[in-house]
């Protein structure tokens, strides 16, 4: 608890006031308070349609909120654009994976480490300024268990490579905070422990928050769990907290849930 | 890439060296009016591919970009005689500013229509080649309704009508430059991001790139290689008026890319060629006659059926039966406008 307590204390990486979020009469996100501390695992969970993605587009700026306030690095980024907010360091994936799938596995990881630095209209190739960034797309695609499939076209990978491509994707940049929506939608159970793994082994300076609906992926990775449903933001503790909650249950977790499984 | 990359090349080389040594086995008339005319359409249609293969644009401003750089030249050339204003400047000042006020007025088309996909992507474009067309037919101190005569190309290439081998090569040396840039570009990094940006602007952003401005400069960029089309094709003519990029000569342009193959950069030619080829000999048989525009439009249907990726794709699937290989998702459809939503 006392390693809770200074997690709040510390200088948070996000904090958000307020955000709202409405699609005509839709209230998809409503008065969300949210503060991330640098170095965090955060989960947010909650039932479809509890606001989870939207909030990650309106984090990641996909949309603009329609009220409330975005502080990343202490920043206020609520009006910057998603590709400024990317060089200032956020990285995300996508529930339904975004690639490109005419393009090769180590050139969507190029253009994913090309993001963040200047020279994106350079119309020539130069070796010795390419050299770095194709490097870092083949170690990237080993991290990400690609070894070999360097050359294969996105669109021919399975959807398991697809989602470690995902989780590549966001990383090429060295991201500060991470954000990952559910990236184990869709993966064997195999597939989900190697990616519980590899959340685990990720360096514990980049902060992350995940949405999963996997509990199995999103108790063991999570530090801090932030609860939603409906727009808001109904409860917020650690796993242990979460399990024990009663509304939790209710609402999510369903009746055969065995806190001690 | 699946296709055994040999088989291309050695039709491509095979089909380069057929044209270099075209003025000694085919006549002048062929040389002169058929094959200059395919090498110059086929520029336009590849800088049209290049934005719909690489970008996901399917552009109607081609010929609009293509005759803005004709025009300009023309009234910067000619001295005296017609129409327009007559500057009476050098051949190659008229060159570096048809294809200057081309690029930039492509980059501002461009910007205006960088926010937009798919349908609402190919509108837009579709009225700046109105916008064009309308333009100098009423601005009579540009143009007007009869065009500009008597445009001449410079001294290297001489009288074209005297000389038809020479613009010949010109068009030659210049398409498969073209080419050759165009298939460079793509593996820059500019054209990597392009790519990038035609399978998902979404995710583009998110990486740190701007997208509406990557989507301006390749507008900008196609319209270069319009304009250089366009420079050729006033040369080849020697005349240039609004009916020259009026709706029917920007359709004819979407229709050689689409019979060649709106995918691969080789398409543009095949298609031109076969245009060319129809549209001349057509005339000649007595129930057609007129009627050109019905029979390439059956030529187009029938192709787009049997082959939705063109010429080039059948091409590609007689490849890929002899090698008993299958091609993989770049086996797009022709038309690919694109999803509908709007993007970042």
């Amino acid at each position: 608890m006392a390693q809770a307590a200074a997690l709040v204390v510390a200088e948070p990486i996000l904090r958000l006031r307020g955000i709202g979020r409405r699609f005509g009469g839709l209230h998809a996100v409503r008065d969300v308070d949210l503060d991330v501390a640098r170095g965090e695992r955060r989960a947010i969970l909650g039932p479809n349609g509890a606001g989870k993605t939207t909030l990650f587009n309106v984090i990641s700026g996909d949309y603009p909120p329609t009220s409330g306030t975005i502080e990343f690095l202490g920043e206020d980024v609520t009006g910057l654009p998603p590709r400024t907010r990317a060089k200032l360091g956020m990285g995300r994936t996508y529930q339904k994976s975004r690639l490109f799938l005419g393009l090769s596995v180590e050139d969507n990881l190029y253009l994913a480490v090309l993001g963040v630095k200047s020279g994106h209209m350079r119309p020539v190739i130069v070796p010795a300024r390419d050299r770095a960034l194709r490097e870092r797309a083949r170690e990237l695609t080993a991290a990400v268990g690609l070894e070999g499939r360097e050359a294969t076209l996105v669109g021919s990978l399975s959807h398991g490579e697809q989602r470690q491509l995902e989780v590549g994707m966001a990383r090429a940049a060295n991201p500060q905070l991470m954000m990952l929506d559910e990236p184990a939608s869709g993966l064997s159970r195999g597939e989900r422990v190697a990616l519980t793994d590899l959340l685990l082994k990720l360096d514990p300076a980049i902060t992350l928050i995940l949405i999963e609906h996997d509990m199995d992926v999103a108790l063991r990775v999570a530090q801090r769990v932030t609860m939603m449903h409906e727009g808001r933001v109904i409860v917020e503790g650690t796993p242990d907290e979460i399990r024990a909650n009663q509304t939790v249950h209710d609402l999510y977790l369903g009746r055969g849930f065995q806190p001690d499984e | 890439m699946t296709v055994p990359v040999s088989a291309d090349r050695i039709v491509g080389a095979g089909a380069l060296l057929a044209a270099i040594l075209a003025p000694f086995y085919l006549s002048s008339y062929w040389v002169g009016t058929l094959l200059t005319q395919m090498l110059f359409l086929g520029i336009v249609a590849a800088s049209l591919i290049f934005l719909s293969a690489y970008g996901g644009m399917v552009s109607l401003a081609q010929v609009a970009v293509y005759g803005i750089a004709g025009f300009v030249l023309g009234n910067a050339t000619t001295n005296g005689n017609t129409k327009g204003l007559n500057l009476g400047w050098s051949p190659w000042i008229g060159i570096v500013l048809g294809i200057v006020i081309a690029v930039a007025i492509g980059l501002l088309f461009g910007a205006l229509a960088s926010r937009s996909v798919g349908i609402y992507f190919l509108m837009i474009t579709l009225t700046y080649s109105v916008i064009a067309n309308l333009f100098f037919s009423q601005v009579t101190d540009l143009s007007g309704f009869g065009g500009i005569s008597g445009i001449r190309a410079p001294n290297v290439i001489g009288n074209v009508e005297a000389h038809q081998n020479r613009l010949y090569y010109v068009a030659l040396v210049t398409a498969f430059g073209v080419y050759l840039l165009l298939r460079y570009l793509v593996r820059t990094p500019f054209g990597l991001t392009l790519q990038g940006v035609r399978d998902d602007p979404v995710r583009m952003a998110s990486l740190g790139y701007n997208v509406p401005l990557h989507r301006t400069v390749a507008f900008g960029f196609a319209s270069l290689i319009a304009a250089i089309g366009g420079i050729l094709f006033v040369w080849w003519n020697g005349h240039v008026d609004p009916a020259s990029i009026d709706l029917g000569a920007t359709i004819d342009v979407l229709v050689i890319a689409v019979l060649g193959g709106l995918y691969r950069l080789e398409g543009a030619w095949i298609g031109a060629l076969l245009f060319v080829i129809v549209n001349n000999y057509s005339q000649r048989i007595g129930f057609i006659g007129d009627r050109f525009h019905t029979l390439i439009g059956a030529i187009f249907l029938a192709i787009v059926l049997v082959s939705p990726s063109g010429m080039i794709g059948l091409w590609e699937r007689a490849l890929s039966l002899f090698s008993g290989r299958r091609r993989g998702p770049l086996d797009r459809n022709p038309i690919e406008v694109g999803p509908a939503e709007p993007s970042v």
